[in-house]
């Protein structure tokens, strides 16, 4: 299925996606709640033949965490389908099982992001070392790198009134 | 009960590998489920290496961040730049000069071969076949001096900018390029019909680490691990860019599905590298090498690939319109090649554990074995008929006089 006839079927079954494209192989969509885009997920997956999963891109949205999947077809068409939880509870479930290739993906999102992935099958934490602060997820924009203690490695933002 | 009393009833033994790699210099930790010799189960353990290059490029302007992802990589480090500046170009709507086309297209080329080279040189050590080893590192030299000739360093080249290339090729190191390939093409027919007719070589690689075509799609392997399945995965062909637009690449597949499969895509591909390298060195154009980017990039974001020695390389900028990306994201090939590890080790034997594991070509970094210091006179550069004199030099404090071996100039 090439680019206009995915765009096509996916506006018809999810207007709310509003896929668009800007280039020949890409397919964008807009960041949409979790039960919408496990939907179209699976659309994408068992009716128009999505079948690898290449990619998985956390964005910090401010209060909320964006996750771009971006899957891929024989016809080496990109498509970049979104969700958006709260950073207060960011909870999503694995697409593992349809995708097995983007395990590694979820499980940076957890380490870097903070995201709960459910479902995820058993295995070891990636990217970050087995000592890293609990709690410290080093691609939310608010964590800053000047703060981490390399040596003792923990994380020490100062306190409000050494900032004052 | 626990796996380790499950294990020990069952008569089954846990290896654990690494953290340091049992054969490349790069820490990856492997534990391994044995039933007697055989692989039952792999648990791949990576991240040793997270260096936090993507929030580093987003506290730092666009050419900041571009000295940084030349880093990702040590091996396909123009191929990380290029696919950045695409994605960069892309964003601003920047027209890259045909000229700076055909050099990112050259160096890339020639980056295939050294990577290439290094991968069957390490190949051919982890079966015992040093004197393989040997003759490819020795072959690769050729394509870094002509590297570091062009940029000044032979792992971090520094020839891509936004918006074309900051080094022109010159006439006479456009003829050294068609030289070393003439070499180099001599050496590699050589290796091809060793690879197709070494009865030991075939044996050792044929039949393990199988990756099937459809084990290939669900794990979205891609680069050499794909086309050794047969399926043609070549961001060359699918999705043309730059130089490629204008020459068309004849993608090498096999269907071997194996360690062997993958071999010999590789040694094809260095082939086809040198016949691009001829082509784009006669038909490259005079013009401009650059033109001038902006410093900050439009609100928008964008999305690019490149054919990386090692597969399709994904690299995303989301810019805010400020001067510093907002988002970037790197999906390098061997990122990809890893979901199958465990597929592609279980059920073969633990001998095998090392040649599996190095076939996808996993990416570590290497640093410049010298440097050459322009301007004060003193020239740290180490050539091959020094390195020759130091090691008979070597041999002879060890009371072994190799200087009586002919050696055949090279």
């Amino acid at each position: 299925m090439n680019t206009e006839e995915t765009i096509l079927a996916l506006n018809q079954h999810f207007p709310a996606l509003e896929a668009v494209s800007n280039h020949p192989l890409r397919i964008f969509t807009v960041f949409t709640t979790p039960a919408a885009f496990e939907e179209a997920l699976h659309f994408a997956n068992l009716t128009l033949g999505y079948h690898k999963g290449k990619h998985i891109i956390g964005t910090d949205e401010g209060a909320d965490i964006g996750i771009s999947y971006i899957l891929s077809n024989d016809e080496d068409v990109l498509l970049v389908l979104r969700e958006r939880v709260p950073k207060s509870a960011p909870n999503v479930r694995s697409m593992g099982e349809l995708y097995p290739s983007l395990v590694l993906h979820e499980r940076e999102l957890v380490d870097l992001f903070g995201v709960q992935v459910s479902g995820l099958p058993e295995g070891p934490r990636y990217p970050l070392p087995d000592c890293w602060p609990e709690g410290e997820y080093p691609l939310r924009k608010e964590w800053n790198p000047a703060y981490f203690n390399k040596q003792t490695v923990t994380y020490e933002p100062p306190k409000e009134e050494d900032a004052k | 009960m626990s796996d380790r009393e499950k294990n020990e009833r069952n008569h089954k033994v846990v290896v654990p590998i690494g953290p340091q790699h049992p054969s490349l210099k790069e820490p990856g930790s492997f534990k391994i489920t044995l039933d007697g010799e055989k692989v039952e189960r792999a648990v791949v353990e990576i991240g040793y290496n997270h260096r936090g290059i993507e929030k580093a490029c987003e506290s730092r302007n666009y050419i900041q961040a571009l000295y940084i992802i030349e880093r990702v990589c040590g091996i396909c480090s123009h191929a990380h730049t290029s696919c950045f500046c695409q994605t960069f170009e892309d964003l601003a709507g920047l027209e890259v000069p045909r000229r700076a086309h055909y050099i990112r297209g050259i160096v890339g080329e020639l980056e295939r071969l050294h990577s290439h080279l290094l991968w069957l040189g390490v190949a051919s050590h982890e079966i015992g076949f040093d004197t393989l080893f040997m003759y490819t590192w020795r072959d690769r030299e050729l394509v870094l001096d002509l590297l570091a000739r062009i940029g000044g360093n032979r792992v971090n080249y520094g020839v891509n900018t936004y918006g074309g290339v900051r080094r022109d090729l010159e006439p006479e190191l456009m003829e050294d390029v068609l030289h070393v390939c003439d070499l180099l093409e001599e050496k590699l027919k050589y290796y091809a019909d060793l690879a197709m007719t070494e009865s030991t070589l075939i044996a050792r690689l044929k039949g393990i680490g199988v990756l099937l075509p459809e084990d290939v799609k669900k794990y979205s392997a891609v680069g050499p691990v794909a086309r050794a399945a047969g399926i043609m995965d070549d961001i060359r062909v699918t999705e043309p860019y730059g130089v490629f637009r204008e020459i068309a690449v004849n993608p090498v597949t096999d269907d071997h599905c194996d360690v062997y499969g993958r071999t010999l895509v590789r040694v094809k591909e260095m082939l086809e590298a040198i016949r691009l390298i001829r082509i784009m060195v006669k038909e490259i154009p005079d013009g401009p090498i650059s033109v001038r980017p902006p410093r900050k990039l439009p609100v928008g974001e964008a999305l690019s690939r490149v054919e990386a020695p090692r597969g399709e390389d994904i690299h995303y900028i989301r810019s805010t319109g400020a001067d510093a990306p907002d988002r970037v994201r790197v999906r390098a090939p061997s990122e990809a090649n890893w979901h199958g590890m465990s597929h592609m080790l279980e059920g073969f034997q633990l001998a095998d554990v090392p040649i599996i594991i190095a076939a996808i070509d996993p990416c570590y970094s290497c640093t410049d074995r010298a440097i050459h210091l322009i301007g004060d006179g003193v020239n740290q550069l180490t050539d091959w008929a020094q390195i020759r004199a130091l090691s008979i030099e070597q041999y002879k404090a060890r009371g072994i006089d190799p200087g009586s071996i002919k050696i055949r100039e090279f």
